[in-house]
């Protein structure tokens, strides 16, 4: 036959044999197919309260969840979705949850700086109307900042962190109160052999960088952001002696060339295996060098940041907070999740156990809990030294160019004057932007 | 018969025309969470700041420095992987997938590996320069260091995939060809520079453009690895981008970044394709001769 | 042959490496990535696996997202493109050619610059943390290398074959049924298997498209998880979670090697 016939011949087998076949695998498709898509319309059990927080916290507070779930058993089901550790992360989490316009939470374990951008972009709803004066009355002082913007109450705290200097008790009498004792004491633990490091601390380029910042800038007599005038302090002489000590403490030695990659995690395992003199980190690192496999526990002390004489001492506020989203369906009940974990109960299950810090006035000043727990009074003390970082919606961009150009005078790449110089044109170009700070 | 193209290219308009249209709009606007999230024009003010931003210039040198390097050493490497797999190998397919099997993988899966094993103190590499050179390396926290961890990882993960478009170009060339060469007593080396570099040319420029096009635009690896990197050093266009959309929440800014970007990718790309085009022209009047 | 065989085990050991150290640390208890030389005893552990395996969600949640987002990202785009490389394969040279220029011009773009509308896009139609409406984006940005390779494919297609069958009197829908789709199912099969694999290891998109931890894809997923742990050395799970989410892939690669390899070279070759 010839070339065309063979074609025709081919067209004819290939349409009718195929036609049994073809139908037994469209069935096979249609099978899993709609298998598949009846597994991902399993819709989740419906009326929950849910709450977005950091690994630690979700955590930590699983079994004040648990009860919670039992007492109000088929009234409310609390739910705590666990998020990513780092504050810049679960941050990004959230705002492309709220920007995606479903809010798939109820509400937001909130670190303090983003409640005036969270509340500026129309996010949160305020608290007014379920806390009265008496409970914002009970706070601690310290705990009762950061929680409003322009006005409106926008976040109950739940646990009030700070920055904090942990010392050796063993290698110390009394811990330093300024820069230049806590040089000395390093250098000479350092020159004898005992240890290896001095002070360990959070030199990466992130968020923990402009926290150990603020309570240096303070320490030196500077401001970072002048909440009245909208001035930047960053270039000027409390702001460059700030950064050079800092990055003297590595040119000297004090503290090793890997702190400017140490977030907290890494600050408080060098530090708990006995390489260091002094540690700055916040207040749930005590439970973790009290633990079995700590080298240095029962021998740490911890007090307020050194400050230049003459200054007081500063303690960045680190306080997380609950708060309420916009378009939750079931705000009463999410706040009284919110009572519930912020009650004077569960904050001393979460002091006795994790070593949060906790919000009420009431706890620290329980007379049998400071007896059990005499670093509480440290703690105390610390937080009435609480400064807050600066409120406003372009805090993130503040931050960011903050870290960068400290980041990049410790790594050397640029002198700490040029900087903090860099540091205050790159703010002041942001705020120009934005046309102020609020 | 065309109607079948509509709905291809409907998607096709609406996931790469519109978005660079709906860009050129939003950057002489502002959008931000200072107005609330609304656009408001703004007179071409985010191209004024956009023009004195020294951090986008220094991302935007970074990432060419990334995506120049890590390319390079693609194609160097691609090519003696290619020709190694052009030999006749007993288990050829797995070899050949083992070696696909970094492509293969996301980026954000490694990245972490890749964190790991740059760590400073516990990493291999660390602990490998401790025992050698006596010293830590810090990889990730020395801002010298670091973007060449990135472009390590990036040159892991893609090279196989330079490798096999080499590979499809070495098989194209005759075997006559190189017969002919050994009867006039050419050796090895000078059959790749005068057979088989000039006859991959096409090959080598396609798999250039590709990878040079999306070496620019990375971003899940520094985003996962890095975070941006020690002193920003590893920061590239892309995270700051999305960084201003979702962290600083300014979007009209972010527009502008992504669409000057684009036309800053296009004519890098354009100059590419004469170069190549040059070369290849000139590599085939020789291979004529 | 010796050079040979020891540049075949270079390669391997490079490209394998890596992903090695990973399946060793996830083995490794936490005190064994510290200390350099701990003792056997104290070296090896099954914990990673289980904190990783017993997570809420679970991991193979992630996993299953992935498939379900990638499969269907796959046949959506299949179903634009066969079509379309169909009528492109019948143009007139020119006009094809310089479609294919555009085509080839999308392909090189960077597809992370998009994220921005495209999550508008997502907000506007509310079409956030849906894996069903992720796989619109995914398949839009795989038409370009779909249609190239499918158009390669139908234009080396015999023409009498389709007159053939156009005289035995099937029309166009039956043509394509029963005589030019079997006809083409290994570039049907490469260009599933590397649309498949451009929608598993998608990161921007999903990562602005979906929040919901239940919904995550396995790269997001996995990014998350990086700043996930409270530890202090973090490796062992994070290796543990490499391992897992690698596996798959490996056995995908190992099976549908062919196609892969077809896929690309071809790409390569005709374009």
């Amino acid at each position: 036959m010839n070339r065309w016939e063979h074609w025709r011949h081919r067209i004819r087998a290939m349409f009718w044999i195929r036609r049994r076949s073809f139908r037994l695998v469209m069935g096979i498709i249609t099978v899993i197919a709609s298998g598949l898509i009846g597994l991902s319309v399993f819709a989740r059990q419906a009326d929950q309260v849910s709450i977005l927080m950091p690994a630690p916290f979700a955590d930590s507070t699983a079994e004040l969840v648990r009860t919670f779930n039992r007492e109000h058993q088929g009234r409310i089901h609390l739910n705590v979705i666990r998020g990513p550790l780092e504050t810049e992360a679960i941050s990004d989490l959230a705002i492309s949850s709220l920007l995606l316009g479903d809010t798939p939470f109820d509400a937001l374990l909130m670190d303090v700086t983003w409640i005036p951008k969270y509340a500026k972009a129309g996010w949160l709803e305020p608290l007014d109307s379920y806390f009265d004066d008496d409970e914002l009355n009970a706070l601690a002082t310290g705990a009762s900042e950061g929680n409003h913007y322009e006005g409106s109450l926008l976040r109950w705290p739940l646990v009030a962190d700070i920055g904090l200097l942990y010392w050796r008790t063993d290698l110390m009498n009394q811990p330093p109160r300024t820069p230049e004792e806590l040089e000395s004491i390093s250098r000479k633990l350092q020159n004898s052999g005992k240890i290896p490091y001095g002070y360990v601390w959070q030199g990466r380029q992130y968020e923990g960088l402009s926290c150990v910042y603020l309570e240096m800038i303070d320490g030196f007599g500077g401001e970072w952001l002048s909440q009245q005038t909208g001035r930047v302090g960053l270039d000027e002489a409390p702001g460059i002696a700030a950064a050079r000590w800092l990055d003297e403490l590595i040119e000297r030695g004090i503290s090793p060339r890997a702190v400017t990659n140490f977030a907290e995690p890494e600050a408080l395992q060098s530090f708990k295996s006995g390489q260091a003199a002094f540690m700055r980190n916040w207040p749930y690192a005590w439970a973790e060098l009290q633990k079995n496999d700590s080298a240095v526990r029962n021998r740490v002390g911890i007090t307020t940041m050194v400050a230049k004489k003459g200054e007081k001492p500063s303690s960045t506020l680190g306080s997380w907070g609950l708060s309420l989203l916009k378009g939750s369906a079931r705000p009463e009940s999410t706040v009284e999740a919110f009572k519930f974990l912020t009650s004077e109960e569960s904050q001393r299950y979460l002091y006795t156990n994790f070593g949060y810090t906790p919000t009420r006035k009431a706890i620290f000043n329980d007379q049998t809990l400071l007896n059990e727990h005499p670093s509480l009074a440290s703690i105390g003390t610390a937080l009435s030294f609480a400064r807050a970082r600066p409120e406003t919606p372009l805090y993130a961009q503040m931050s960011d160019v903050l870290q960068r150009k400290l980041s990049s005078t410790l790594t050397g790449m640029t002198s700490p004057r040029d900087g903090m110089e860099q540091a205050e044109r790159s703010t002041n170009q942001v705020l120009d932007a934005a046309g102020g700070i609020s | 018969m065309l109607i079948l193209l509509i709905p291809s290219l409907l998607f096709l308009i609406a996931v790469f025309a519109l978005p660079l249209i709906r860009y050129v709009w939003l950057s002489f606007h502002a959008d931000s969470v200072m107005t609330g999230l609304m656009a408001i024009p703004n007179q071409g003010a985010n191209w004024q700041r956009f023009i004195h931003d020294s951090r986008y210039w220094q991302d935007l040198l970074q990432t060419l420095r990334f995506a120049l390097v890590s390319v390079t050493a693609e194609v160097v490497l691609g090519l003696a992987i290619a020709l190694i797999l052009n030999q006749p190998l007993r288990k050829r397919a797995l070899i050949r997938s083992s070696s696909l099997i970094p492509w293969a993988l996301p980026t954000t899966v490694m990245a972490l590996g890749w964190r790991w094993i740059f760590n400073t103190p516990y990493g291999p590499v660390d602990r490998l320069a401790q025992a050698a050179l006596g010293r830590s390396l810090n990889a990730l926290g020395e801002p010298s260091l670091a973007w060449m961890t990135t472009v390590y990882a990036d040159v892991w993960k893609t090279t196989p995939f330079v490798a096999l478009i080499l590979l499809a170009g070495l098989q194209t060339i005759p075997a006559d060809l190189y017969e002919a060469a050994k009867l006039e007593g050419a050796g090895p080396w000078v059959c790749l520079r005068r057979i088989t570099i000039p006859l991959l040319l096409p090959y080598i420029g396609l798999a250039l453009m590709f990878r040079l096009a999306q070496a620019f635009g990375v971003f899940d690896l520094v985003q996962v690895m890095t975070g941006g990197g020690p002193a920003s050093s590893t920061e590239s266009i892309a995270l700051y981008a999305y960084w201003n959309a979702l962290r600083f929440l300014d979007f009209g800014y972010s527009a502008t970044i992504m669409i000057a970007s684009f036309v800053i990718l296009s004519s890098l790309i354009a100059i590419a394709w004469l170069v190549i085009s040059t070369a290849r022209s000139r590599s085939a009047g020789a291979i004529a001769r | 042959m010796k050079l040979g065989r020891l540049l075949i085990i270079t390669l391997l050991i490079w490209s394998l490496a890596p992903l090695g150290w990973q399946l060793y640390t996830s083995f490794c208890t936490d005190q064994a990535l510290v200390l350099p030389f701990a003792s056997h005893d104290q070296r090896w552990t099954l914990a990673h696996y289980q904190s990783v395996l017993t997570s809420d969600p679970p991991f193979i949640r992630y996993l299953f997202n992935s498939l379900f987002a990638g499969v269907l990202s796959t046949i959506l785009t299949l179903l634009l493109a066969i079509p379309a490389s169909y009528s492109l394969s019948k143009l007139q040279k020119r006009t094809a050619l310089i479609i294919k220029c555009l085509l080839i011009a999308c392909a090189l773009f960077p597809y992370v610059l998009l994220f921005l509308a495209l999550l508008e896009i997502a907000r506007f139609l509310q079409l956030g943390n849906s894996l069903i409406a992720l796989a619109v984006p995914y398949a839009a940005l795989s038409q370009p290398l779909a249609v190239l390779l499918l158009t390669n494919a139908f234009s080396d297609l015999p023409q009498e074959l389709e007159d053939a069958a156009r005289v035995e009197g099937l029309t166009l829908l039956q043509r394509f049924r029963w005589i030019l789709l079997p006809l083409i199912t290994p570039a049907i099969a490469s260009t599933a298997i590397l649309v498949f694999l451009f929608s598993w290891n998608e990161y921007p998109i999903a990562l602005t498209w979906i929040s919901d931890s239940d919904k995550l894809t396995l790269p997001v997923a996995m990014a998350r998880i990086a700043g996930s742990s409270i530890h202090s050395v973090p490796y062992g799970p994070y290796a543990a979670a490499t391992v897992i989410g690698s596996i798959p892939l490996i056995l995908l690669v190992m099976i549908f090697q062919k196609p892969i390899v077809s896929g690309l070279t071809t790409g390569a070759v005709k374009g």
